[in-house]
Protein backbone atom coordinates (compact mmCIF):
# COMPACT_ATOMS: atom_id res chain seq x y z
CA UNK A 1 0.00 0.00 0.00
CA UNK A 2 2.07 3.08 -0.95
CA UNK A 3 0.93 6.60 0.43
CA UNK A 4 -1.61 7.93 -1.82
CA UNK A 5 -3.42 4.38 -1.00
CA UNK A 6 -3.34 4.55 2.69
CA UNK A 7 -4.38 8.05 2.30
CA UNK A 8 -7.42 7.41 0.06
CA UNK A 9 -7.94 4.11 2.57
CA UNK A 10 -8.45 6.79 5.47
CA UNK A 11 -10.47 9.15 3.56
CA UNK A 12 -13.16 6.03 3.15
CA UNK A 13 -13.05 5.58 6.37
CA UNK A 14 -13.81 8.71 7.24
CA UNK A 15 -16.48 8.92 4.48
CA UNK A 16 -17.80 5.94 6.07
CA UNK A 17 -18.42 7.51 9.28
CA UNK A 18 -14.84 6.75 11.34
CA UNK A 19 -13.86 10.42 12.44
CA UNK A 20 -11.00 9.14 14.47
CA UNK A 21 -9.32 8.32 10.85
CA UNK A 22 -9.17 12.06 9.94
CA UNK A 23 -7.34 12.47 13.21
CA UNK A 24 -4.84 10.44 11.74
CA UNK A 25 -4.52 12.61 8.61
CA UNK A 26 -4.21 15.82 11.17
CA UNK A 27 -1.21 13.99 12.88
CA UNK A 28 0.48 13.03 9.41
CA UNK A 29 0.42 16.33 7.79
CA UNK A 30 -0.03 18.83 10.64
CA UNK A 31 3.81 19.13 10.24
CA UNK A 32 3.76 19.67 6.51
CA UNK A 33 0.94 22.20 6.60
CA UNK A 34 2.92 24.50 9.41
CA UNK A 35 5.74 24.46 7.12
CA UNK A 36 3.80 25.77 3.94
CA UNK A 37 2.34 28.55 6.58
CA UNK A 38 5.48 29.69 7.61
CA UNK A 39 6.28 30.98 4.44
CA UNK A 40 2.80 33.44 4.33
CA UNK A 41 2.36 33.30 8.15
CA UNK A 42 4.67 35.84 9.29
CA UNK A 43 3.20 35.86 13.19
CA UNK A 44 4.62 32.17 14.84
CA UNK A 45 2.15 32.51 17.20
CA UNK A 46 -0.84 32.25 14.70
CA UNK A 47 0.10 28.84 12.39
CA UNK A 48 -1.38 26.90 14.64
CA UNK A 49 -4.72 28.92 13.98
CA UNK A 50 -4.15 28.76 11.00
CA UNK A 51 -3.27 25.04 10.61
CA UNK A 52 -6.64 24.23 12.46
CA UNK A 53 -8.67 26.20 10.04
CA UNK A 54 -6.79 24.53 7.34
CA UNK A 55 -7.55 21.14 8.58
CA UNK A 56 -11.25 22.07 9.17
CA UNK A 57 -11.74 23.47 5.66
CA UNK A 58 -10.11 19.85 4.57
CA UNK A 59 -12.58 17.77 6.73
CA UNK A 60 -15.57 20.27 5.22
CA UNK A 61 -14.50 19.78 1.90
CA UNK A 62 -13.62 15.92 2.04
CA UNK A 63 -17.53 14.99 0.15
CA UNK A 64 -15.68 16.75 -2.58
CA UNK A 65 -12.40 14.79 -2.58
CA UNK A 66 -12.89 12.78 -5.65
CA UNK A 67 -9.07 10.75 -5.44
CA UNK A 68 -7.90 12.39 -9.21
CA UNK A 69 -4.84 14.56 -7.53
CA UNK A 70 -2.51 12.92 -4.08
CA UNK A 71 -4.75 14.08 -1.43
CA UNK A 72 -1.34 15.90 -0.12
CA UNK A 73 -1.82 17.95 -3.41
CA UNK A 74 -5.57 18.55 -2.59
CA UNK A 75 -4.52 19.44 0.91
CA UNK A 76 -1.41 21.69 -0.10
CA UNK A 77 -4.18 23.70 -2.68
CA UNK A 78 -6.17 24.12 0.61
CA UNK A 79 -3.43 25.35 2.85
CA UNK A 80 -2.30 28.11 0.49
CA UNK A 81 -5.48 29.42 -0.48
CA UNK A 82 -6.29 29.65 3.36
CA UNK A 83 -2.97 31.53 4.17
CA UNK A 84 -4.12 34.10 1.30
CA UNK A 85 -7.22 34.38 3.31
CA UNK A 86 -5.51 35.00 6.27
CA UNK A 87 -3.03 37.48 4.74
CA UNK A 88 -6.43 39.45 3.48
CA UNK A 89 -7.73 39.18 6.20
CA UNK A 90 -4.90 40.58 7.89
CA UNK A 91 -4.16 43.60 5.09
CA UNK A 92 -1.37 42.17 3.77
CA UNK A 93 -0.44 41.01 0.01
CA UNK A 94 0.00 37.59 -0.62
CA UNK A 95 3.61 36.66 -1.93
CA UNK A 96 4.07 37.60 -5.47
CA UNK A 97 4.98 34.22 -6.79
CA UNK A 98 3.80 31.16 -5.43
CA UNK A 99 5.40 27.84 -4.40
CA UNK A 100 4.43 24.23 -5.53
CA UNK A 101 4.18 21.32 -3.28
CA UNK A 102 7.36 20.00 -4.05
CA UNK A 103 9.39 23.46 -3.50
CA UNK A 104 7.21 23.86 -0.12
CA UNK A 105 8.20 20.94 1.11
CA UNK A 106 11.84 22.12 0.80
CA UNK A 107 11.31 25.07 1.53
CA UNK A 108 13.19 26.65 4.84
CA UNK A 109 10.62 28.58 6.64
CA UNK A 110 12.70 29.57 9.63
CA UNK A 111 13.06 33.06 7.80
CA UNK A 112 9.54 33.64 8.45
CA UNK A 113 9.77 34.07 11.80
CA UNK A 114 11.41 37.26 12.61
CA UNK A 115 8.46 39.06 13.67
CA UNK A 116 8.14 37.09 16.96
CA UNK A 117 10.69 34.53 17.32
CA UNK A 118 9.43 32.51 20.38
CA UNK A 119 12.61 31.69 22.06
CA UNK A 120 11.46 28.88 24.15
CA UNK A 121 9.94 27.95 20.91
CA UNK A 122 12.95 27.55 19.38
CA UNK A 123 15.46 26.11 21.73
CA UNK A 124 12.65 23.38 22.32
CA UNK A 125 12.79 22.19 18.88
CA UNK A 126 16.44 22.90 18.50
CA UNK A 127 16.73 20.38 21.60
CA UNK A 128 14.01 18.05 19.59
CA UNK A 129 16.34 17.62 16.75
CA UNK A 130 19.61 17.27 18.35
CA UNK A 131 18.18 14.23 20.47
CA UNK A 132 16.84 12.72 17.35
CA UNK A 133 20.00 13.25 15.45
CA UNK A 134 22.26 12.00 18.01
CA UNK A 135 20.04 8.75 18.67
CA UNK A 136 19.76 8.33 15.00
CA UNK A 137 23.82 8.74 14.69
CA UNK A 138 24.27 6.41 17.84
CA UNK A 139 22.51 3.86 16.17
CA UNK A 140 23.77 0.35 14.75
CA UNK A 141 24.71 0.65 10.94
CA UNK A 142 21.53 -1.67 9.78
CA UNK A 143 19.04 0.35 11.96
CA UNK A 144 20.47 3.47 10.28
CA UNK A 145 20.57 2.81 7.45
CA UNK A 146 17.30 1.17 7.27
CA UNK A 147 15.85 4.32 8.58
CA UNK A 148 17.89 6.16 6.30
CA UNK A 149 16.56 4.85 3.36
CA UNK A 150 12.99 4.85 4.79
CA UNK A 151 13.05 8.55 5.34
CA UNK A 152 14.88 10.02 3.61
CA UNK A 153 15.11 8.27 0.13
CA UNK A 154 11.39 7.26 0.62
CA UNK A 155 12.21 3.77 -0.07
CA UNK A 156 9.58 0.78 0.17
CA UNK A 157 10.25 -2.07 2.71
CA UNK A 158 10.54 -4.32 -0.94
CA UNK A 159 13.21 -1.28 -1.90
CA UNK A 160 15.54 -1.60 1.28
CA UNK A 161 15.63 -5.72 1.48
CA UNK A 162 17.17 -5.67 -2.24
CA UNK A 163 19.72 -3.12 -0.87
CA UNK A 164 20.46 -4.29 1.82
CA UNK A 165 19.77 -8.15 0.83
CA UNK A 166 17.94 -9.52 3.35
CA UNK A 167 14.42 -10.58 4.37
CA UNK A 168 11.62 -7.95 4.23
CA UNK A 169 10.59 -8.80 8.01
CA UNK A 170 14.26 -7.99 8.55
CA UNK A 171 13.49 -4.45 7.67
CA UNK A 172 10.30 -3.75 8.87
CA UNK A 173 11.60 -4.96 12.28
CA UNK A 174 15.05 -2.57 12.01
CA UNK A 175 12.94 0.58 10.95
CA UNK A 176 10.92 -0.48 14.11
CA UNK A 177 14.06 -0.72 16.00
CA UNK A 178 15.38 2.62 15.08
CA UNK A 179 12.47 4.32 15.68
CA UNK A 180 11.79 3.14 19.06
CA UNK A 181 15.01 3.67 20.44
CA UNK A 182 14.76 7.47 19.08
CA UNK A 183 11.03 7.33 21.00
CA UNK A 184 12.57 6.57 23.93
CA UNK A 185 14.48 10.05 24.68
CA UNK A 186 11.77 11.79 21.87
CA UNK A 187 8.82 11.12 24.21
CA UNK A 188 10.05 12.49 27.66
CA UNK A 189 10.45 15.72 25.80
CA UNK A 190 7.19 16.15 24.60
CA UNK A 191 5.17 14.78 26.90
CA UNK A 192 6.71 17.36 29.28
CA UNK B 1 -2.54 -6.40 25.91
CA UNK B 2 -1.11 -6.74 22.47
CA UNK B 3 1.68 -4.49 21.74
CA UNK B 4 0.71 -2.22 18.72
CA UNK B 5 4.29 -0.04 18.16
CA UNK B 6 5.96 -2.27 15.13
CA UNK B 7 2.61 -1.99 13.67
CA UNK B 8 1.90 1.77 14.42
CA UNK B 9 5.71 1.81 12.61
CA UNK B 10 4.34 -0.02 9.37
CA UNK B 11 1.45 1.75 9.35
CA UNK B 12 4.25 5.24 9.19
CA UNK B 13 5.51 4.00 6.37
CA UNK B 14 2.18 2.77 4.60
CA UNK B 15 3.11 -1.03 4.88
CA UNK B 16 0.19 -1.93 7.14
CA UNK B 17 -2.66 -4.31 5.33
CA UNK B 18 -3.92 -5.12 8.08
CA UNK B 19 -7.64 -3.84 8.90
CA UNK B 20 -8.15 -4.53 12.15
CA UNK B 21 -4.73 -3.24 13.56
CA UNK B 22 -5.58 -0.41 11.46
CA UNK B 23 -8.89 -0.17 13.12
CA UNK B 24 -7.22 -0.43 17.15
CA UNK B 25 -4.65 1.92 16.11
CA UNK B 26 -7.82 4.62 15.21
CA UNK B 27 -9.75 4.04 18.63
CA UNK B 28 -6.37 4.30 21.15
CA UNK B 29 -5.62 7.55 22.04
CA UNK B 30 -1.99 6.36 23.26
CA UNK B 31 -1.50 4.47 19.97
CA UNK B 32 -2.51 7.86 17.70
CA UNK B 33 0.36 9.83 19.91
CA UNK B 34 3.00 7.03 19.11
CA UNK B 35 1.95 7.55 15.11
CA UNK B 36 2.28 11.38 15.79
CA UNK B 37 6.03 11.06 17.23
CA UNK B 38 6.96 8.58 14.55
CA UNK B 39 5.66 11.11 12.34
CA UNK B 40 7.82 13.56 13.72
CA UNK B 41 11.03 11.88 13.48
CA UNK B 42 10.71 11.65 9.87
CA UNK B 43 9.70 15.09 9.65
CA UNK B 44 13.12 16.29 11.46
CA UNK B 45 15.15 13.86 9.49
CA UNK B 46 13.20 15.58 6.58
CA UNK B 47 13.97 18.82 8.09
CA UNK B 48 10.31 19.76 7.39
CA UNK B 49 10.13 20.83 10.74
CA UNK B 50 12.23 23.92 10.95
CA UNK B 51 11.36 27.24 13.25
CA UNK B 52 8.30 25.18 13.81
CA UNK B 53 6.94 25.46 17.98
CA UNK B 54 7.12 21.06 18.42
CA UNK B 55 5.13 21.65 21.82
CA UNK B 56 2.48 21.95 20.04
CA UNK B 57 -0.14 19.57 18.31
CA UNK B 58 -3.11 20.59 16.75
CA UNK B 59 -5.06 17.41 16.07
CA UNK B 60 -7.44 17.46 19.32
CA UNK B 61 -7.99 21.22 18.90
CA UNK B 62 -8.84 20.03 15.23
CA UNK B 63 -11.13 17.41 16.32
CA UNK B 64 -12.64 19.02 18.89
CA UNK B 65 -13.90 22.05 16.71
CA UNK B 66 -14.65 19.06 14.10
CA UNK B 67 -17.29 17.99 16.69
CA UNK B 68 -18.60 21.27 17.84
CA UNK B 69 -19.79 22.28 14.18
CA UNK B 70 -21.21 18.80 13.31
CA UNK B 71 -23.20 19.05 16.70
CA UNK B 72 -24.41 22.33 15.68
CA UNK B 73 -25.23 21.11 11.89
CA UNK B 74 -22.64 23.72 10.24
CA UNK B 75 -21.16 20.40 8.87
CA UNK B 76 -23.06 17.93 7.72
CA UNK B 77 -22.03 14.23 9.23
CA UNK B 78 -19.42 12.42 5.98
CA UNK B 79 -21.25 9.53 4.96
CA UNK B 80 -22.03 7.65 1.71
CA UNK B 81 -24.04 9.31 -0.77
CA UNK B 82 -27.77 8.44 -0.72
CA UNK B 83 -29.55 6.40 -3.14
CA UNK B 84 -31.20 8.89 -5.19
CA UNK B 85 -34.96 9.27 -4.40
CA UNK B 86 -36.53 7.08 -7.65
CA UNK B 87 -39.31 8.53 -9.39
CA UNK B 88 -42.62 6.93 -9.13
CA UNK B 89 -44.22 5.89 -12.17
CA UNK B 90 -47.71 5.55 -12.11
CA UNK B 91 -48.56 2.04 -12.48
CA UNK B 92 -50.95 2.26 -15.94
CA UNK B 93 -48.28 4.21 -17.45
CA UNK B 94 -45.57 1.74 -16.25
CA UNK B 95 -47.97 -1.22 -17.95
CA UNK B 96 -47.96 0.74 -20.86
CA UNK B 97 -44.34 1.26 -21.34
CA UNK B 98 -43.89 -2.66 -20.23
CA UNK B 99 -46.74 -3.08 -23.46
CA UNK B 100 -44.46 -1.23 -25.68
CA UNK B 101 -40.96 -2.78 -24.86
CA UNK B 102 -42.42 -5.89 -25.49
CA UNK B 103 -44.11 -4.96 -29.07
CA UNK B 104 -41.13 -3.92 -30.19
CA UNK B 105 -38.67 -6.97 -29.12
CA UNK B 106 -41.36 -8.98 -30.63
CA UNK B 107 -41.18 -7.60 -33.64
CA UNK B 108 -36.98 -8.25 -33.52
CA UNK B 109 -37.86 -11.15 -33.06
CA UNK B 110 -39.86 -12.32 -35.71
CA UNK B 111 -37.74 -10.32 -38.18
CA UNK B 112 -34.67 -11.95 -37.12
CA UNK B 113 -36.42 -15.52 -37.47
CA UNK B 114 -37.78 -14.54 -40.99
CA UNK B 115 -33.89 -12.91 -41.89
CA UNK B 116 -32.48 -16.29 -40.60
CA UNK B 117 -34.68 -18.08 -42.87
CA UNK B 118 -33.72 -16.67 -45.77
CA UNK B 119 -30.14 -16.55 -44.67
CA UNK B 120 -30.45 -20.27 -44.45
CA UNK B 121 -31.49 -20.65 -47.80
CA UNK B 122 -29.06 -17.81 -49.02
CA UNK B 123 -25.29 -19.26 -47.87
CA UNK B 124 -23.95 -15.22 -48.82
CA UNK B 125 -26.39 -13.74 -46.16
CA UNK B 126 -24.36 -13.66 -42.44
CA UNK B 127 -27.54 -14.19 -39.87
CA UNK B 128 -28.11 -10.66 -37.88
CA UNK B 129 -28.28 -12.16 -34.80
CA UNK B 130 -25.63 -14.54 -34.52
CA UNK B 131 -25.57 -16.33 -30.75
CA UNK B 132 -22.57 -18.22 -31.97
CA UNK B 133 -19.40 -15.83 -30.67
CA UNK B 134 -17.14 -15.35 -34.11
CA UNK B 135 -13.97 -15.89 -31.76
CA UNK B 136 -15.04 -18.71 -29.64
CA UNK B 137 -16.77 -20.09 -26.64
CA UNK B 138 -18.34 -17.35 -24.62
CA UNK B 139 -18.48 -17.46 -21.27
CA UNK B 140 -20.80 -15.48 -19.17
CA UNK B 141 -19.40 -12.36 -17.34
CA UNK B 142 -21.01 -12.68 -14.03
CA UNK B 143 -19.78 -15.96 -13.90
CA UNK B 144 -16.00 -15.43 -14.22
CA UNK B 145 -14.22 -15.63 -11.22
CA UNK B 146 -12.33 -12.09 -9.99
CA UNK B 147 -9.22 -12.58 -11.24
CA UNK B 148 -6.56 -13.32 -8.13
CA UNK B 149 -4.38 -10.64 -8.22
CA UNK B 150 -0.87 -11.47 -7.67
CA UNK B 151 2.23 -9.69 -5.73
CA UNK B 152 4.07 -8.67 -8.64
CA UNK B 153 0.36 -7.61 -10.32
CA UNK B 154 -0.12 -5.35 -7.15
CA UNK B 155 3.37 -4.46 -7.49
CA UNK B 156 3.23 -3.71 -10.92
CA UNK B 157 0.09 -1.16 -10.17
CA UNK B 158 1.51 0.63 -7.42
CA UNK B 159 4.68 1.32 -9.69
CA UNK B 160 2.07 2.44 -12.24
CA UNK B 161 0.15 4.59 -9.61
CA UNK B 162 3.66 6.19 -8.52
CA UNK B 163 4.81 6.99 -12.23
CA UNK B 164 1.52 8.62 -12.43
CA UNK B 165 1.47 10.86 -9.16
CA UNK B 166 5.07 12.08 -10.40
CA UNK B 167 4.15 12.81 -13.96
CA UNK B 168 0.89 14.69 -12.18
CA UNK B 169 3.60 16.41 -10.02
CA UNK B 170 5.63 17.14 -12.42
CA UNK B 171 2.64 19.19 -14.46
CA UNK B 172 2.19 20.96 -11.70
CA UNK B 173 5.44 22.38 -11.71
CA UNK B 174 5.33 22.96 -15.54
CA UNK B 175 2.26 24.85 -15.35
CA UNK B 176 2.02 28.68 -15.51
Amino acid sequence: MNERELDLQLIQRIQNGEQQAFALLVRKYQTRVANILTRYVRSSGDIPDVSQEVFIKVYKSLPNFRGDSAFYTWLFRITVNTAKNYLTSQSRRPPASDIDAEEADSYDGSGALKDDANPEAILHSQEVKQVILKVIGDLPDELKSAITLRELEGMSYDEIAQIESCPIGTVRSRIFRAREAIDKQLKPLLEN
Amino acid sequence: MKEYSQDISTLIDNELHDDMVIKHILDDTESQKQFSRYQLIGDVMRDESEGLDLRIDITDSVMAAIVNETQDNKIAPIATPEKAESNVVPFMKRFGQYAIAASVAGVVVVSSLMINQNAATDPSVTPVLNTVPFGGAAAPVSLQATPVQTKSDIKERNEHLEALLKDHQLQLQVQP
